[in-house]
């Protein structure tokens, strides 16, 4: 019988709690997140490396090693996690079951939302850490060293770019339905749109593309970044913020379109 | 109580679901009928808010699902049992389902017992068999032990006992006063379960009674003759129509009347010194009088 007690959850809260045990509870999550780690222990040991053993030009410090990390590789692992969070559903049917548990739609978008953005800026932070602390175990000791200022804006800001990259790939992921397309115009977003543009436009489009904004935003103002060598034209803060708009713009439009189609 | 007021869905130029208007009642099992693709699945997917109606509204306890604040709390649903991911537990996945409407944890628990499934409960759900699937979707749909539940087809891929054991719990789950509104395509399990009949053709609605006033009001009792000489055949069948009785030739030797009762197809054989080799009647069973019903659904209004 339908139960006369009182009882808390459901809603948002109920949401959230349900999307946090369904994102630990497939291994692809569990594979993702470690492989990330895996190649930022890859890229900063190979790196550190060959500060002591090479010439690199200019000399890196930690900080920067893990910046390049996260751009080149770790960043892939992030969205891989991020889309099949999403992709998984359509593809295995289990979105139906989803929308019967949760019928508020716009409320699935944020629930799965709340759970990447704690999780992937944690994943960030910790990443960012680990990378710094292999690269500076291996570097030679006259070697380029990490400020805390450095080190703040590389973490934190690693941090907030996976956290908003994973909730971009949420909201294409909601709006495209399958993990192949989700990928490629995430991808296409974050590299060769940008790069094109900057290349035909405005050189300076691609600082407002979310992969160059959340660089900026792992490099201290007025610095050099690692991976192309200019300085950003705002501050670290700014690169977030631009992160953020992509963020709530993918996510609105994925729930726009998760509202308007029948599931 | 699931309430459908001229619920309507179309897909483009095609309507599914046609002006469906019916209250599934508390405390009886409500068989769902119609052939495949009659609209069935459709109508119970909009119950649950996954697709909206074109027009009309389906109502849950006097709600759209969508408002309300535990769903599961108040309908539970099979409707595939394969709506979930390959590679998540059966205990995880009911715990997931568990959390979001904040039903206590230890209910996974006690609706694995219920359905026998607590010894694979940490097997990922992919590697289940159909009916393994089948009994995890019951398990879920039993939850939040809701007063409304709905199964679509849900003794497909069960074994025999399966099939017994959803018997049973559909009614007893009726008899606790809940709703349960269960779609089939086989008759002769309704005839089994339901105790009262929604029977869709085209997505139009063709009947809503009772089981037993469904059989009685949709079909004609008619009575075989087996009559071993074409020639007495002719002769009894002349007879026959002459006394205002429809005749159909049925299969080898078979006569099929309607309009005259067994006794009085006996006595004019005798009469007519007839040899038979067989005279009974035939019982209307739920699926003759669905095929009837379905067979020219358009010819047919809303009965009962």
């Amino acid at each position: 019988m339908t139960t006369t007690q009182v009882r808390a959850g459901g809603g948002l809260t109920g949401a959230v709690a349900s999307e946090w045990t369904k994102f630990w509870s497939v291994r692809s999550t569990w594979w993702s997140l470690a492989g990330g780690v895996l190649l930022m222990l890859l890229y900063s040991g190979v790196s550190g490396l060959s500060q002591r053993f090479g010439d690199t030009e200019p000399p890196q410090g930690p900080h920067d090693i893990v910046v390049n990390g996260s751009i080149y590789l770790t960043e892939f692992c992030v969205i891989a996690v991020a889309t099949l969070f999403v992709t998984s559903e359509y593809a295995s049917g289990s979105i139906r079951s989803t929308l019967q548990w949760v019928p508020v739609r716009s409320t699935v978008a944020l629930a799965k939302a709340a759970v990447l953005v704690p999780v992937l800026f944690a994943y960030g932070v910790l990443v960012a850490l680990l990378g710094m602390a292999t690269a500076a175990v291996l570097m030679p000791g006259e070697a380029l060293t990490t400020t805390f200022g450095d080190g703040f804006a590389a973490t934190a800001g690693m941090g907030a770019f996976f956290a908003l990259l994973g909730v971009l790939c949420a909201g294409i992921g909601f709006a495209l339905r399958s993990a192949a397309g989700t990928i490629v115009v995430t991808m296409v977003l974050l590299l060769p749109l940008p790069m094109l543009l900057s290349a035909y436009v405005a050189p300076e489009i691609m600082n407002y593309f979310p992969a160059f904004a959340g660089l900026n935003g792992m490099v201290p103002a007025g610095e050099t970044n690692p991976l192309l060598g200019g300085v950003s034209p705002y501050s670290p803060w700014v690169g977030v913020l631009i992160c953020l708009v992509w963020a709530a713009a993918g996510l609105f439009l994925g729930a726009s379109v998760l509202k308007r189609r029948d599931a | 109580m699931i309430t459908l007021r001229g619920l309507t869905k179309r897909y483009g130029e095609k309507t599914v679901v046609d002006g469906l208007t019916c209250v599934v009642a508390p405390g009886s099992v409500t068989g769902f009928l119609g052939p495949n693709g009659s609209g069935k699945s459709t109508t119970m997917r909009m119950t649950v808010g996954l697709d909206r109606p074109t027009a009309g509204s389906v109502l849950v306890n006097g709600k759209p699902y969508a408002e309300l604040k535990h769903p599961l709390r108040e309908v539970g649903a099979l409707l595939e049992a394969k709506a979930l991911h390959p590679g998540r537990s059966a205990g995880r996945h009911l715990l997931a389902m568990a959390r979001s409407n904040g039903i206590p944890a230890s209910r996974v628990e006690e609706v694995l017992a219920t359905v026998g499934l607590t010894d694979v409960a940490g097997k990922r759900a992919g590697q289940f068999s159909l009916g393994m699937g089948q009994r995890l979707g019951i398990a879920g749909a039993l939850l939040g032990d809701p007063g409304v539940l709905m199964f679509d087809e849900p003794v497909n891929g069960l074994d025999p006992d399966g099939v017994r054991w959803v018997r049973q719990l559909m009614r007893s789950l009726a008899a606790e006063g809940r709703t349960v509104f269960v779609s089939s395509h086989l008759m002769s399990e309704m005839q089994l379960t339901a105790d009262h009949l929604v029977v869709i053709g085209k997505g139009k609605l063709l009947a809503d009674a009772p089981v037993d006033e469904f059989i009685a009001g949709n079909s004609l009792s008619s009575v075989s003759v087996l009559v071993p000489t074409p020639v007495e055949r002719d002769t009894l069948a002349r007879h026959l129509l002459t006394r205002g009785a429809a005749v159909e030739p049925g299969e080898a030797g078979e006569l099929v009347v309607t309009g005259a009762d067994v006794g009085a197809v006996g006595d004019l054989a005798h009469e007519l010194g007839v040899r038979l080799h067989g005279l009974g009647e035939r019982t209307a069973s739920l699926e003759q009088a669905y095929m009837e019903l379905t067979a020219s659904s358009v010819e047919y209004g809303v009965t009962a």
